[in-house]
């Protein structure tokens, strides 16, 4: 569950295996509550566009796994490529779309097991203008975990 | 007539050019950061066993308690996001991978590992300077 708006900055993501998908994005935040924010007015996009945009992002990135997992199976060899491929390919599509954002994509994959994985992340931002979204994905011997943080660039 | 210079307007932001990730004056100094996870790590994973009701509580805790700490450090003007995975310790293959479109100038990011007998916790931080 998301934190209610007594914790400003608190951003919290996870995905936890077998879990259902959720995706997770930056709340709203009480004016003059975040450092970096106080500096001057931020140049934030509404709402409406970030949520927007978060779940373009999580389409692309969903997009760009199945391309190179899709139908493989886990293969020790050749895991680094493909999840250097995830995040460059996912990097690309992201830059491409022409938003004024910094990205972090991260990837991890593991084998499929009966044996417990964990992500959380936490974040120091401005909750009206960044936002994060993740993207899980499985198959029969592989899951795959994607975050992407945008930060955006206010000049 | 003197010579003019230029005024910068009031309230415009400043970029301090010494910020960068590997000045000794600022920036998201990579060793410094590393010592201030690692010593996290140490204290609340110890003497850690995995265990599956635990691990979702623990996972954001630790992400909380080390974006406290490189909040407390006193990054100016870096905004920070912190990455924490566990996970059980037998032998499953996992692979991790990372890529950041940012200003590398100033932007930079750590990275750590805990291990023990029962499970393994990477913890990364990722430092973006606000302009």
């Amino acid at each position: 569950m998301l934190p209610t708006g007594g914790v400003p900055f608190l951003h919290e993501g996870g995905a936890l295996m077998g879990a259902a998908p959720k995706h997770v994005w930056g709340r709203s935040l009480l004016k003059g509550q975040c450092a970096a924010a106080d500096l001057h007015q931020p140049i934030a996009p509404p709402r409406r566009r970030l949520r927007a945009t978060m779940e373009e992002y999580h389409r692309h990135c969903d997009e760009c796994i199945d391309g190179v997992l899709g139908g493989e199976d886990y293969n020790q060899n050749n895991i680094n490529q493909w999840t250097a491929s995830i995040v460059e390919q996912s990097l690309t599509h992201l830059v491409k779309l022409g938003k004024a954002y910094k990205y972090i994509v991260t990837c991890a994959v593991v084998q499929r097991s009966a044996y417990g994985f964990h992500t959380a992340s936490s974040c120091f931002w401005d909750t009206t203008s960044d936002g994060t979204c993740t993207v899980r994905w499985e198959n029969r011997t592989m899951n795959c975990i994607v975050n992407v943080f945008a930060i955006a660039i206010v000049l | 007539m003197g010579c003019l210079r230029p005024r910068r307007t009031q309230g415009s932001p400043r970029i301090p050019i010494f910020c960068g990730p590997f000045s000794s004056k600022g920036g998201f100094r990579p060793s410094v950061v590393k010592d201030c996870i690692h010593a996290v790590l140490k204290e609340e994973l110890a003497n850690a066993e995995y265990s599956p009701e635990e691990m979702p509580q623990l996972t954001k805790r630790l992400s909380e308690t080390v974006k406290d700490k490189l909040k407390e450090m006193g990054f100016d003007r870096y905004k920070m996001v912190v990455q924490v995975v566990i996970g059980e310790q037998r032998g499953e293959g996992v692979f991790m991978a990372a890529r950041c479109f940012w200003d590398a100038d100033t932007d930079n990011y750590i990275h750590d590992v805990f291990m023990n007998d029962s499970l393994f916790c990477v913890v990364a931080a990722f430092g973006c300077f606000y302009y």
